[in-house]
């Protein structure tokens, strides 16, 4: 983290040097970084409906980091910077609403395999003393 | 401080660089190229989440270009993390699909064990009201059986009473005395003609009422005795009783009552039933006794009191 602040304050001269000299032609990367924000705040509800909150945490809160930090970027127009976050965001929320749909999918597998599991052995329990009282009956005929 | 470092590090990247020709890499693209490499040998990922897995392996591409042209730690690491988090989408991806296809496979599973269980319980329904059906047709055959048994011993029990009752009837007629042995049916002297084996035509139908007798009590059988008074020499009067006795037997025989229900004893003067001492006594004397036997029974020896 440090050294990722570090590196940014040394490269943000450079990278406002790049702006400077780009001037005439920054307000076509100001587009693509707003729809990228945009984008990446869908995946973030999306994952979020998806119960992500509880089931991904941790893919979750970075999603929502990044896109704290996206925003900030974008409102002192380091569009580049907004980009990247953005695209990462995305990538965070997109796992984490995977992980959460992942976990309900398991979790009602379990449930669904245990539920037969437990249907198999009643119906074995049911069939096994009619075959019991069966089988006097047969060897008496 | 910090200014400082990082200026050194940049040197050293740079003198890196300058030098290294080996492959430049990051622990975040290590990690996700060791990702790529699991999630490549995970079939679930190949057969649920391709379209995935096509997108995480165009960003690991992306990160091992930039690697390849040596761009900053930095932008090698964001790429890597990205195509790291989008391997680990397509993984996630694949796990949910595939636990959905469980589901779905479990579901059909389900209603095939509740159709079978439905199956089963019918079946089993059916068996026991067969068992039950069959049970109660039993049991009316075990009552019917038994009904016609009770008319078939009622039928017998009135057949014997009916049995019993026409014995009683010809038994009377023939003037049989009840004895311990038997019914004794006493042929007198006047049935015979004099002196004589030949028995006269009411001898002939008392003794046709006692064959009738025999013909339906077959379980009876007769001991005709014969006797005679003391007039006369004794072998004399054995003979007589004897032609007497035999007498009588062929004449039960020429009747139907086979011989071996015949049995024959010629006694002589022996058992007088009166002194001899007058005419009518010693007519008395000059008999012939049928023992008819008690059902089923042998008839006892006569005893020297009798």
């Amino acid at each position: 983290m440090d050294q990722e602040h570090a590196m940014s304050r040394l490269l943000t001269p450079l990278v406002a040097a790049a702006v400077l000299a780009l001037a005439g032609c920054a307000s076509p990367q100001k587009a693509p970084a707003t729809a990228d924000v945009a984008v990446s705040r869908n995946a973030v509800e999306n994952a979020v409906s998806a119960g992500a909150a509880e089931l991904a945490p941790a893919e979750i809160t970075a999603a929502r980091d990044k896109m704290v930090r996206a925003n900030a970027a974008l409102a002192a127009k380091d569009y580049k910077l907004a980009r990247e976050l953005a695209i990462q965001a995305q990538a965070d929320a997109k796992l984490a609403q995977s992980k959460a749909n992942s976990a309900k999918a398991t979790a009602a597998a379990d449930a669904l395999d245990a539920d037969l599991r437990v249907l198999r052995e009643e119906v074995e329990r049911a069939n096994a003393p009619s075959a019991t009282t069966t089988t006097p009956a047969g060897a008496t005929q | 401080m910090k200014n400082r470092s990082t200026m050194s590090l940049l040197a050293a990247a740079v003198l890196a660089t300058a030098c290294a020709t080996a492959p430049m890499t990051t622990p975040t693209l290590d990690q996700a190229r060791a990702d790529f490499v699991s999630a490549n040998n995970n079939p679930q990922v190949s057969q649920y989440a391709p379209l995935e897995f096509k997108q995480a392996s165009d960003a690991l591409d992306q990160a091992n270009a930039a690697a390849a042209r040596r761009e900053s730690l930095n932008d090698v690491d964001r790429l890597a993390y990205v195509a790291k988090q989008r391997i680990a989408t397509a993984v996630e991806v694949a796990r949910g699909k595939a636990a959905e296809a469980d589901i779905a496979n479990a579901s059909r599973e389900r209603d095939q064990v509740r159709l079978a269980a439905r199956t089963a319980e019918a079946d089993r329904a059916r068996r026991e009201a067969e068992a039950a059906q069959a049970q109660a047709a039993q049991a009316q055959a075990q009552a019917q059986a038994a009904q016609q048994q009770a008319a078939a011993a009622q039928q017998q029990n009135a057949a014997l009473a009916q049995r019993a009752a026409v014995l009683e009837a010809l038994l009377v007629e023939m003037q049989a005395v009840k004895t311990e042995r038997g019914y004794v049916v006493t042929i007198g002297d006047v049935l015979f003609a004099t002196n004589q084996a030949t028995l006269t035509s009411s001898g002939m139908s008392t003794l046709r009422k006692l064959a009738d007798v025999m013909a339906q009590n077959p379980n009876r059988t007769v001991l005709v005795e014969g006797f005679t008074d003391s007039t006369g020499s004794a072998s004399y009067n054995q003979e007589l009783s004897q032609r007497r006795a035999e007498a009588v037997a062929s004449a039960l025989g020429t009747m139907g009552v086979p011989r071996d229900r015949i049995a024959m004893r010629a006694y002589g003067q022996a058992f007088p039933v009166a002194p001899n001492d007058t005419a009518v006594n010693r007519q008395l004397n000059r008999r012939v006794e049928i023992v008819l036997s008690n059902e089923n029974a042998q008839i006892p020896p006569r005893t020297a009191g009798r």
